[in-house]
């Protein structure tokens, strides 16, 4: 629809009509107005517009790329994308300028002798192919690794697991959503046997509460967030923010309450108790559609290497699980939560009204913990022993950080224990992934090894002694960086790493491949909502730039995998995409048509009879329903999700006399990440130039810090030296300081602490302690 | 007898629902936000910077829907002449009606939420602070226009609109720095709002959303530099 609109007016015209059916047809108001913006452009501009989804975060907003002479000169968000309807974010509207900075890393480069030097890219890829293959010779195949992201696009992802599962055969391949959405994916297998979402953001026009956990939406869901705010001034709809910092989030809600670090756990659990001791709980759906369980406790906090875990769940009853909640009543969880009695009744009674539809939100607060995919059940537990799940406005809702979380490390399965369908460890799974993949079936392991913690831990010990990693900067990223840069500069190690700017990632690397940005190559991701989103490219990379899958095909026929690659480089996209799609066929998790994403703005999957399933479970709204009830929790084989019995643990690291404070790292609205792109746009370096630390008043009083000093944090693992942040944009909890970790040039990351959820192997960036001293 | 017994019971119990429902209802409406640090230790009183931001949000809806009384719209011009330099207090430029009294006792009568002035034959202003009282701390009356000695001012231009964004279409930045500020819609939405910089759109409150200030820090902020990096290129 997009593809030929070149002038302005017949754009505007048609993006009126446009505006006008979208507002005619679904009930949200319009945001979009045609004057508004024809306002924004100036007369003369003769400009092309094509649609794609935002490069950053997980909301998925659709963008229009306006070009100009082969350039990318304009972003506006795309009226016809049901997810932000016109209206994009700081970093939204200034992506593209990343483009052109001055670094952008154009030529492959080769390490020799100590020094970086620029090498033709088909040589380059000769290098990687040669020292991987002689690598598994030497070493075998689970020496080398791959290391990839939430961030690459489904062929990307796609290509990276054929490759490293299907023609090498090792499990070695993990991905940075390990760092961000592996307790959401553990959450939602453990309760509902299937993962992602089972609602959508249309939820947003239907909820008379949201109930946001330790997330803060005004800077990191922005567009979602500001939907909540037109339905809290339109139809009264109420915010609530439970977390444990005051946030632009928390000025922006009907009522904030804070809570002391992991006690989130607690909180929950009295939430349950108080809607069972009220007698809110919807007992019929209870009895229909969920089972009661228990599994291990005391399970660890997985800070030592080839730390290993399984669960053992065990069935129980409705008494049991009502026994077990004796332990969270309200006034004895109060205790050591932090939150008032009066508060915890106040949430409980929210969940509890049969009359009020409610929507929990989450994000890297309940992920990143170390009992995350526990906090994920408990959220599920509220919701489900109300019944107040998988209806229009009712629901829990996972929300994810990367852009293409779901699409690609989730859906694809970028994960060491992951297959484009299923797990490896399941035969029938395997055996799908054999017959698509056209390799005998014995090549794809059943073990999963490596997760990513694991695999850094790996490379320190030389156990790995290649890796290749894409679209990430694990240096920045990773917790205790202080331990795996050092690592991964080890001789015993051959690192490769594509990517599109210099980071303290490419530092380490003994090949850089230079990489397409996101609108230089085509390529479909995945947003929170299980909607898929395709881009066709829109302008020229500079230089010998290439799009990451097209570099892990190059190496597969370099290392003689060439049948298994049988792409053209012109329509790979495409054709990986088709090929991926036999995986899902079904009504279960249907992927729509091409066709029909490079027409539209995106479709939700799954995608039946030319319908996207908007709420899953339902059998009002969702064609797999089969049990003939009005739920039906496929995901499980009995149709039954799970109410997990989930009792409350101390963190890894908790405040001490040596180390007195809370450390919370987090995100600021106008870096993505750990900046590698966002810190190169002018406009948002300049509203965000470098990383802070956040006092509580009291705390920086008692310490005698103002505002800018230089403050140094330290840890048991490393030190960190940044201008302290008092009273600015955020407010953490007394006791506690907070850092976001975009800067490369005060990595956080060298303080915080590697421990992770056992279950789920997902690191704890929120809770590590720390002592405080002034420079 | 005791038909009609029955018909008074009857309505005894509608009228008794009644009254226990509206009551209900009433406690219900009565629930209002508030963000509790504030409300429940004294102690813990801070709220971030930003607490501006959001506020008069609850008047979005009645901006968006305020008709424009194009006799009375202040100019972007004399909105600057009215201030020593860009970013300085206004001056009142008004008589002013009692010298004695201070914040809510007059000035916020009409600055507060703003509204027509017949005497004035204007619109007030809307104050983004009014929690600060204290007002003739920092704005100055003006009485006289005549100098006690003429001075070389330097003049420093103060931000244009229209020229204000990073990219072609793309929301225009934040010019002016934002503390005592922080709160948009007191200066960028309703009547008295200069015309110039009057919000399209007021109803999305979450404006620093899409606008980014550049304005923040007094002292230059440099082009993003790797100190860390090793690299040798």
């Amino acid at each position: 629809m997009y593809n030929s609109l070149s002038t302005r007016r017949s754009f505007i015209k048609k993006m009126a009509k446009l505006s006008a059916m979208t507002a005619a047809a679904s009930m949200f108001p319009g945001i979009l107005f045609a004057s508004e913006q024809e306002q924004g452009i100036p007369n003369g501009a003769d400009l092309e517009w094509k649609k794609g989804p935002c490069r950053f975060c997980g909301v998925g907003c659709g963008i229009l790329v306006g070009t100009e002479n082969g350039k990318a000169v304009a972003v506006k968000g795309d009226p016809n994308s049901a997810v932000n309807k016109g209206l994009l974010c700081v970093k939204g509207y200034h992506q593209t300028m990343c483009i052109q900075s001055k670094d952008r890393l154009t030529h492959a480069l080769v390490k020799k002798n100590g020094k970086y030097v620029q090498t033709p890219i088909q040589e380059a890829l000769d290098i990687v192919a040669n020292k991987m293959k002689e690598t598994i010779d030497a070493h075998g195949k689970d020496s080398v690794a791959m290391y990839t992201s939430g961030q690459s696009t489904i062929p990307e992802g796609y290509v990276a697991s054929k490759f490293m599962k299907g023609a090498i055969g090792t499990n070695n391949l993990d991905c940075n959503a390990r760092l961000c959405m592996a307790s959401a994916v553990t959450g939602f297998l453990t309760t509902f046997g299937a993962d992602e979402p089972m609602g959508c953001y249309e939820d947003i026009d239907h909820a008379d509460y949201f109930i946001t956990w330790g997330n803060n939406m005004a800077e990191m869901h922005p567009v979602l967030f500001s939907r909540m705010l037109e339905q809290k001034s339109k139809r009264g709809a109420k915010i609530i923010d439970f977390a444990t910092r005051t946030s632009r989030s928390s000025t922006a809600s009907d009522r904030s309450i804070l809570f002391e670090p992991q006690t989130d756990l607690a909180v929950a659990n009295a939430i349950c108790y108080e809607i069972i001791n009220n007698g809110w709980v919807n007992n019929s759906f209870v009895e229909k559609h969920c089972n009661f369980s228990k599994g291990l406790t005391n399970i660890g906090y997985g800070v030592e290497d080839k730390f290993k875990f399984a669960d053992k769940p065990e069935k129980i009853d409705f008494s049991a699980y009502k026994a077990f909640l004796k332990e969270y009543s309200p006034e004895k969880v109060a205790k050591y939560s932090g939150v008032s009695v009066k508060d915890i009744k106040y949430l409980a009674s929210i969940y509890g009204d049969p009359n009020k539809k409610v929507v929990s939100y989450w994000c890297m607060g309940m992920n990143q913990h170390t009992r995350g995919t526990w906090m994920n059940n408990l959220v599920y537990n509220i919701h489900l022993l109300t019944g107040k799940i998988s209806q229009p406005g009712n629901g829990p809702f996972s929300l994810t950080g990367q852009p293409s979380a779901c699409g690609t490390a989730r859906e694809v399965g970028t994960f060491t224990h992951k297959l484009p369908k299923g797990v490896v460890t399941n035969p029938k799974n395997r055996e799908l992934a054999a017959k698509i993949w056209k390799v005998p079936v014995e090549r794809i392991p059943s073990k999963p090894t490596y997760h990513a913690t694991e695999m850094f831990r790996a490379v320190d010990r030389g156990d790995i002694k290649f890796i290749w990693t894409q679209v990430t900067n694990p240096l920045v990223s990773l917790p205790k960086t202080s331990r795996y840069r050092p690592g991964m500069e080890k001789k015993s190690c051959f690192v490769v790493v594509s990517d599109v700017f210099p980071t303290p990632t490419s530092d380490v690397a003994d090949v850089i491949l230079p990489a397409s940005w996101h609108i230089e190559k085509s390529g479909l991701y995945g947003n929170s909502e299980r909607r898929t989103q395709h881009w066709d490219k829109m302008v020229e990379g500079p230089g010998e730039t290439t799009p990451d899958a097209w570099m892990t095909i190059q190496v597969a026929k370099r290392m003689g995998y060439g049948d298994l690659f049988p792409y053209s480089e012109e329509n790979h996209v495409e054709e990986i995409y088709n090929e991926y799609r036999q995986f899902h066929e079904g009504a279960k998790h249907g992927m729509a048509p091409l066709e029909v994403l490079k027409k539209e703005s995106g479709a939700i999957w799954p995608y039946v009879n030319g319908k996207s399933t908007q709420w899953r479970f339902n059998a009002k709204y969702d064609p797999a329903c089969s049990n003939g009830e009005a739920f039906d929790f496929y995901g499980k084989p009995d149709g039954r999700a799970v109410i997990w019995q989930r009792p409350y643990e101390p963190p890894a690291e908790s405040p001490d006399s040596e180390y007195p404070y809370w450390l919370n790292t987090g995100r600021v609205i106008e870096h993505w990440h750990t900046g590698s792109m966002t810190r190169r746009i002018p406009v948002l370096h300049k509203a965000m130039p470098s990383a802070y630390i956040e006092f509580h008043p009291d705390d920086a009083k008692a310490l005698a810090i103002r505002n800018g000093e230089q403050i140094k944090v330290t840890s048991r693992r490393g030190s960190c030296v940044l201008p302290a942040s008092i009273n600015e944009r955020g407010l953490p909890t007394k006791g506690q300081v907070f850092v976001p970790f975009f800067d490369e040039n005060m990595l956080i990351n060298d303080v915080t602490l590697d421990a992770f959820c056992p279950i789920s192997k997902e690191p704890d960036y929120k809770k590590c302690a720390v002592k405080i001293e002034k420079v | 007898m005791k038909k009609r017994l029955g018909i008074i019971s009857l309505f005894v119990m509608l009228f008794i629902a009644f009254i226990t429902i509206w009551n209900f209802s009433y406690e219900k409406g009565m629930e209002e936000g508030y963000v509790p640090v504030l409300e429940e230790s004294p102690n813990n009183s801070y709220i971030p910077a930003e607490r501006g931001v959001f506020e008069r949000s609850e008047f979005a809806l009645e901006y968006s829907s305020m008709p424009v009384d194009k006799n009375h719209e202040r100019s972007l011009d004399s909105y600057y002449d009215n201030r020593a330099y860009h970013g300085a207090p206004p001056s009142i430029p008004h008589p002013i009606k009692e010298e004695k009294s201070l914040g809510g006792n007059t000035c916020l009568q009409c600055h507060q939420n703003g509204g027509f002035v017949e005497r004035l034959n204007a619109y007030a202003p809307v104050s983004p602070h009014p929690e600060m009282v204290n007002c003739r701390q920092c704005h100055v009356a003006q009485n006289s226009n005549t100098l006690f000695k003429p001075a070389n001012l330097a003049q420093v231009h103060a931000p244009k609109v229209g020229v204000n964004n990073a990219m072609i279409g793309t929301p225009p930045m934040i010019p002016h720095q934002i503390q005592m500020r922080e709160n948009c819609l007191a200066c960028h939405a309703g009547p008295a709002a200069p015309k110039e910089i009057r919000v399209t759109h007021p109803e999305r409150v979450n404006c620093r959303q899409c606008h980014l200030p550049t304005d923040r820090i007094v002292s230059e902020i440099t082009p993003f530099t790797r100190t860390n990096s090793h690299k040798n290129e």
